[in-house]
């Protein structure tokens, strides 16, 4: 992708307050200069002070989860194991991911702002993730050569030999739910709603230290330019951060650039990538209203990924559900996921995302009803297209194609 | 790597003039920019609070104690009965001890030679077994206290007549009894310890380090109280429990497990403690004094935080009263009224450590390690 050249610089108005009165303790106040890098590349002492190990570890590990999901060889534990890895176990084919003390499941749900006080959310949700990735050994495995129809689970496969489809008895892809719901549960949710936070980036002596410079123990950043650095890992942990190629992962990068290649949102990958640079600049520069401005352009666009691919994959589903119900259960599948995620979203200038968990519970119910898949409508696939792109700033047919 | 220097393209010069002297606007808190008599405060903890709960706790422990050796010599169920009250009242006043680590109790790392839960039953074994222990080692933390006393009064038999069987029948009796007096009697003797020092000599410089650095006494027991609220209280006796931060629920991991049915009591005590020492509650008089509630409500902009603190603790009152008085059996039966009561508890986290101590412009001496 070729970078934006010009990166906007309207934020930086510098406003010097001089403030004159009889008390002693007043200060002139000149905001510091704010050095924009064209990519995301920061030095201190000759010393990159960019890292995001950790996240590179989870989008790895949520990738070899992806694919083994459809590997009927696996066993429920090991599929189990692999969501919640423990240090040392050998779930992933990779050493390095065995050795990580890292996992997916303690990160799904787990941001501070949307779940420090909701644990009973979060653990609902997170034994949603295992109680389908169980039914996908239990459910799905078992019933790996069978034909799915009505009420039962089985193979589809997409019209002209297409792509075999595994579905429940109501035509869920349940892979796609999971992963989905990782997308969102995960990397959208951590990144928006934790480390883009205020909670987490002006915690304890966060802004002090980043002031004053001091850094991590034996590392080159302060606590503040990590947490932004973890934000922009959920993203690009497994892309190039200077020159991103997209299509990297299975996960937000993916899908980022299947937003960017719809013509009605070309440009949204530079807009993304500019906050980030211009907001860790901005970190380095001291001006946290200019960092917390980018935070809300990330939250918006981030959001509008799983709004659009919601949108898209039910209007999709609309012209092969008559002829073709493989190639429909796969967009559905997706469209499900999407909508799941939806309750990890970020509503700018707000602590809310774009659709609660009890809207996305009444809009998935509204799928499944009955038979699911097997019988759901253009009409609900319609109403719930125009529902999801109302409340965000583009259009069913905007997304729909 | 081409770096572009933005430098100012609008300025805007603000002139304000003003001639009030108490003019705030920036709601920084700088060293007594307010008016509030912290030393009253301090006074206030140290001889209506904190002094009088290390002399009720001692002078439980010191029942304890005596209760032990009366066991010891004469190891009936009557006797255990008694044993087992005097553990349990101790264990009460215990909850209004926990949050205060500084002073001797830092020095000697008294808290976790108290209340270090789940208990290691092995440890506790190999002890007895070998007779060669030092009870003060980090290694023996999970092995003495509250919790290895817990085990050595319940968890060591399904009946009051088998718990006493295990001091009078095996060959490892004596030994047994040992323990269990060399436990109790460490316990006593570190609180007289701790309580002496504040009584001695530390009274005196707590109460006079009234400065907002980190090393000032506020500052201190302010991020004390926060963190065994978050850790203490939040974490170990809900969260952990409630599965909160692993893959399943954990119901042995609740506080008193052998004892069973009394992890709600400990709770609800160390809640009224929690709160009483937020509105500065003397702990043997009951009557107000100079509390971090009223140093909020002192300083301007401030006045609706300490009340959304104390209803917040009333709400997580009300949701642990509903629970089961077993924590362990609540976690088993319905874990989602755990992790309710953790959620409410949760609110007044951020109150506490985001909101008061902005209002209050302490840092936070540490941090949760969450991070990647």
């Amino acid at each position: 992708m070729k970078r934006s050249n010009v990166i906007t610089s309207l934020f930086l108005s510098v406003s010097a307050l001089v403030f004159m009165s009889c008390s002693d303790d007043d200060d002139i106040i000149i905001d510091p200069v704010v050095e924009v890098p064209d990519t995301y590349s920061f030095e201190r002492n000759g010393t990159s002070t960019v890292s995001y190990d950790g996240q590179t570890t989870r989008i790895l590990m949520a990738n070899e989860l992806k694919s083994s999901l459809l590997d009927n060889t696996k066993t429920e534990t090991e599929l189990l194991s692999m969501y919640a890895h423990q240090e040392g176990d050998s779930d992933f084919s990779d050493a390095d991911l065995n050795a990580s003390s890292k996992n997916l499941r303690s990160k799904t749900a787990a941001s501070r702002d949307y779940f420090s006080a909701n644990t009973t959310e979060a653990l609902a949700i997170r034994n949603q993730v295992d109680a389908w990735i169980s039914a996908q050994a239990n459910d799905i495995f078992t019933n790996w050569n069978t034909n799915a129809t009505v009420g039962v689970a089985g193979q589809i496969q997409e019209a002209g030999g297409g792509s075999i489809r595994y579905v429940n008895a109501k035509g869920l892809e349940y892979n796609q739910a999971i992963i989905l719901t990782l997308l969102g549960g995960v990397m959208t949710d951590q990144m928006l709603n934790n480390y883009l936070s205020t909670s987490v980036l002006d915690e304890a002596d966060n802004i002090e230290n980043n002031n004053n410079e001091i850094t991590v123990d034996g590392k080159s950043y302060t606590v503040m330019e990590h947490k932004w650095d973890e934000a922009f890992g959920y993203l690009y942990g497994t892309d190039n951060k200077d020159n991103p190629q997209f299509g990297q992962d299975q996960y937000l990068n993916k899908y980022l650039g299947r937003v960017e290649n719809d013509p009605d949102f070309t440009g949204i990958a530079d807009v993304v990538y500019d906050a980030f640079v211009l907001g860790r600049a901005a970190i380095v520069a001291e001006d946290y209203e200019l960092r917390d401005q980018q935070a809300e352009i990330i939250r918006e666009q981030i959001s509008k990924i799983s709004g659009i691919r919601a949108v898209y994959y039910l209007q999709q589903a609309k012209s092969s559900l008559a002829n073709d119900k493989g190639a429909a259960f796969h967009d559905l599948s997706e469209a499900y996921g999407f909508i799941n995620s939806l309750q990890f979203t970020r509503m700018p200038g707000s602590v809310s995302p774009y659709f609660s968990r009890t809207e996305v519970q009444a809009m998935l119910s509204t799928l499944m009803e009955g038979n699911g898949f097997w019988d759901v409508t253009e009409a609900t696939l319609d109403a719930l297209s125009v529902q999801i792109a109302a409340r965000f700033s583009f259009t069913v047919e905007q997304a729909g194609s | 790597m081409i770096k572009r220097t933005f430098l100012a393209l609008f300025t805007v010069v603000v002139l304000m003039f003003s001639c009030s002297s108490d003019d705030d606007a920036s709601g920084g808190n700088d060293n007594q920019t307010d008016n509030f008599d912290r030393s009253a405060m301090l006074i206030n903890w140290a001889d209506n609070i904190i002094i009088p709960v290390y002399e009720d706790l001692n002078s439980k422990l010191e029942i304890l104690a005596a209760e032990k050796e009366v066991f010891m010599a004469e190891p009936t169920p009557a006797n255990l009965a008694n044993l087992r009250t005097a553990w349990q009242d101790a264990y009460k006043v215990w909850q209004y001890a926990e949050m205060f680590n500084v002073g001797m109790a830092e020095n000697i790392n008294y808290i976790f030679q108290m209340n270090v839960y789940p208990t290691n039953i092995q440890d506790i074994q190999n002890n007895i077994e070998s007779q060669d222990y030092d009870l003060s080692s980090v290694n023996n933390n999970d092995a003495v206290g509250f919790p290895a006393l817990d085990y050595m009064l319940y968890g060591v038999g399904n009946t009051e007549t088998e718990v006493v069987e295990f001091y009078t029948t095996s060959a490892s009796a004596d030994k047994r009894k040992i323990y269990l007096s060399d436990l109790t009697d460490r316990m006593q003797t570190l609180t007289q310890t701790v309580l002496e020092d504040w009584k001695n000599s530390y009274r005196d410089t707590f109460v006079s380090s009234t400065d907002n650095t980190a090393t000032g006494s506020i500052n201190l027991v302010v991020n004390d109280f926060i963190y065994y609220y978050e850790k203490g209280f939040r974490a170990n006796k809900f969260g952990i429990p409630a599965g909160v931060f692993s893959q399943n629920p954990l119901p042995d991991r609740v506080e008193a497990y052998h004892k069973y049915d009394f992890s709600k009591a400990l709770a609800l005590e160390a809640m009224n403690a929690i709160q009483d020492f937020f509105t500065g509650r003397a702990y043997q008089s009951g009557s107000d004094g100079r509390s971090l509630a009223d140093y909020l409500n002192s300083i301007n902009g401030n006045e609706d935080l300490s009340a959304s603190i104390t209803s917040q603790y009333t709400a997580a009152r009300t949701k642990i009263n509903t629970l089961n008085e077993s924590f362990a059996e609540q976690v088993k039966t319905n874990n989602v009224a755990m992790t309710e009561t953790f959620d409410i508890i949760q609110l007044a986290v951020v109150l506490l450590k985001v909101d008061m101590l902005q209002a209050l412009d302490i840092s936070v001496d540490y941090v949760d390690a969450d991070g990647d």
